[in-house]
């Protein structure tokens, strides 16, 4: 039971990661190599917004990071993702790791690399026979997962701007020859994925720590992705569990020092079995 | 803090050489390399802020021989590639008689290499590597942490707070991890406990499955044997996983400053430990009053057992080139750094002395119980001489 809840708990925060970079991709076919460190440093601001309102404001905090999360993430396209435009694919994405490592500097230079954790609540609310804990932290993770992922589906199926949004993405050519926005569109995508990734990093950085190495969860994010289908958000989820169940159990189960590497095991034969990813649409591979 | 970096790297000279033209031809070169802006920043920075503290304060009592002590600072990133370039430019471009500081194996290792051929002496606060235990290689030295031997202390360490049971030490896939792990494993197992372990990935971000497994293995003690970051993270996910039994954090790179925030992490400071080379500058000796002293007239805070780490190698470095004489080159440092013994004035548990067979000496380790808000020593210093078990 315990490690059916800890791989639920990793599951909903490698989904929450991996639906981020399935929502540039839907939009840009752009494969975001950032998004760990967007994550981290989303869950950094976080910290030090819970720093400066002193604890005393919780929804302050939140409002404030995922504002700021959100903001940031249309101020990527606007600045750098905007002018590739018309570019390959592989130029857009040396720039996202061009965007990482500047990230990454960030850390050091704001947050000198120290490594801090986030206390959003320590309460228990049960004790599994072995002695292990269901906190509340993890039920506020399965949730959030759940929530983000209703509200997509709500957005993309039931508003214009979702229903934009999804003719965007298959053919943006047509899109603004209908007068869609295409821009719009794409911002709002990138904020929506810096949204996701900095949940996903505060969330993370309440079960565990948060440091410049912390970042490596992009990887579990992107796996995650590569795993579901770049442009599924169903895959995100499947993914991101299926991840997190391979990790835990080779930890739990097999050695714990292969549990970086059982993952990208799974990823190589779901790549050579379906290039696409199990829910992914197959396209004509243009990635990097 | 990228300003101040680049304030300090470029300004290092005359923040602790306070160089005036006709004195520079009568100033100590010596170099300092070490991660301030890499992944590790947060444990060697305060080393270095320790380092400096101490050569701010000889400058300004003199210098050494009548000479003051010029430093040129270096950031390696914890990248090898920059340590040895920095390196290469310290000797071939500022002249330095020896080099100080520096961080993990993996740049030690590379820069000692290059070192060697240019017949510059290392002296580092951290060691991977083997070279300064006997029998010794020439021209390394280190003052700091040898895993071995920490491993072997740990295990002596752990029958003051269970004399018998289970021991289940953890630590990520690293050479020094592994060195560490076994010979605590080879001294726990001497003295009669039961010994368990656990190795993770070094790029591990969540560590619950890795601390559910050790809970799992009902221990009676749990040793961490990795840096600062890991130990933040794994207490953190231990408690959480229902183990609230003894844990003990290996110093390499953590300080009190870590068992603070991993008790404040984990939401209980109870049954938190750690064993130290260096004492926390809470421990009322000569030693830390002078760094104290010396912190509040040069501005510096937050002090911690990491700044004790870099204070001691500057009295290392002012003992070695008091040593060499008005007349210092790198090979007379090199053969005053093989006889020196200080006295640390209570920051470590005995003197610092080297050998010319053993570059490490004696060191002394300490175990520290955290009591609500501060570290409480449990029982006095552990002398480790040479190594019980043979390194592999």
């Amino acid at each position: 039971m315990e490690l059916l809840v800890s791989i639920l708990v990793l599951g909903a925060t490698n989904a929450l990661l991996a639906a981020g970079i399935v929502i540039v991709y839907k939009a840009s076919r752009i494969v975001n190599f950032a998004h760990g460190e967007l994550a981290i440093v989303g869950a950094y601001v976080f910290y030090s917004a819970g720093l400066i309102t002193q604890g005393q404001s919780l929804l302050l905090t939140i409002a404030a990071t995922a504002a700021i999360s959100a903001l940031f993430g249309v101020a990527i396209y606007a600045a750098l993702m905007r002018r590739l435009v018309g570019q390959p694919t592989f130029v857009a994405a040396m720039v996202t790791i061009g965007l990482a490592i500047v990230l990454k500097a960030a850390i050091v230079v704001f947050w000198h690399s120290k490594s801090v954790g986030i206390n959003l609540t320590r309460q228990t609310l049960y004790t599994f026979p072995g002695g292990g804990r269901l906190t509340l932290v993890d039920v506020i993770t399965v949730s959030c997962c759940i929530a983000f992922f209703a509200a997509l589906f709500a957005f993309f199926n039931h508003t214009r701007l979702g229903r934009q949004f999804r003719g965007a993405a298959e053919n943006p050519l047509l899109a603004s020859q209908r007068q869609v926005n295409v821009n719009l569109i794409l911002a709002l995508a990138w904020g929506a994925a810096v949204f996701s990734a900095s949940l996903a990093g505060v969330l993370f950085g309440s079960r565990s720590m948060l440091s410049p190495q912390s970042t490596i969860i992009g990887l579990s994010g992107l796996t995650a992705a590569l795993v579901g289908g770049l442009d599924s958000l169903r895959g995100a989820v499947i993914g991101g569990l299926l991840v997190a169940a391979a990790t835990y159990l080779t930890a739990r189960l097999i050695d714990p020092a292969l549990s970086e590497a059982v993952p990208f095991a799974i990823l190589l034969i779901v790549m050579t079995w379906r290039p696409w990813g199990i829910f992914g649409t197959p396209e004509e591979l243009n990635r990097v | 803090m990228m300003k101040s970096i680049a304030a300090r790297l470029g300004l290092a000279a005359f923040a602790v050489g306070l160089a005036t033209a006709p004195l520079q031809a009568q100033e100590y070169k010596i170099g300092y390399i070490t991660d301030l802006s890499g992944p590790l920043a947060g444990s060697y920075t305060p080393t270095w802020q320790g380092f400096e503290l101490y050569m701010k304060a000889l400058n300004e009592r003199g210098g050494v021989n009548g000479r003051k002590i010029k430093i040129s600072l270096d950031d390696d990133g914890l990248r090898a590639d920059r340590a040895v370039a920095a390196a290469k430019k310290q000797v071939e471009r500022d002249d330095v008689l020896g080099i100080f500081g520096l961080s993990l194996s993996s740049t030690i290792g590379p820069v000692l290499g290059e070192m060697r051929k240019a017949g510059v002496p290392v002296a580092s606060t951290f060691s991977a590597i083997l070279d300064a235990l006997p029998p010794a290689k020439p021209m390394y030295y280190s003052t700091g942490v040898a895993f071995e031997v920490a491993g072997e202390a740990i295990g002596v360490l752990s029958q003051r707070i269970a004399p018998k049971g289970k021991i289940v030490g953890v630590t990520f896939d690293s050479v020094g991890g592994r060195a560490a792990l076994r010979h605590n494993k080879l001294m726990a197992e001497k003295l009669g406990y039961t010994w368990d372990e656990i190795v993770f990935p070094v790029r591990t971000a969540d560590f619950t499955p890795f601390a559910q497994s050790a809970a799992a293995l009902k221990p009676d003690i749990v040793v961490g044997h990795y840096g600062a970051e890991q130990n933040l993270g794994y207490v953190t996910a231990l408690r959480a996983a229902g183990y609230a039994g003894p844990y003990v954090i290996a110093a390499y790179g953590a300080s009190e400053a870590t068992v603070k925030q991993a008790a404040q992490q984990s939401g209980s400071g109870a049954n938190l430990y750690i064993v130290s080379r260096f004492a926390p500058v809470t421990d009322n000796v000569p030693g830390t009053k002078s760094i104290k002293d010396a912190a509040a007239k040069y501005g510096l805070a937050d002090l911690n057992s990491m700044h004790v780490t870099g204070w001691t190698l500057g009295a290392f470095a002012e003992e070695a080139l008091k040593k060499c004489g008005a007349d210092c080159t790198r090979e007379l440092l090199d053969k005053a750094l093989q006889t020196i013994k200080i006295d640390t004035q209570g920051l470590t548990g005995g003197a610092i002395e080297m050998k010319p067979d053993d570059h490490y000496g004696t060191s002394f380790w300490r175990l520290y119980r955290w009591d609500t808000d501060k570290l409480t020593a449990v029982g006095d210093w552990q002398s480790q001489g040479a190594l019980t078990f043979p390194t592999q």
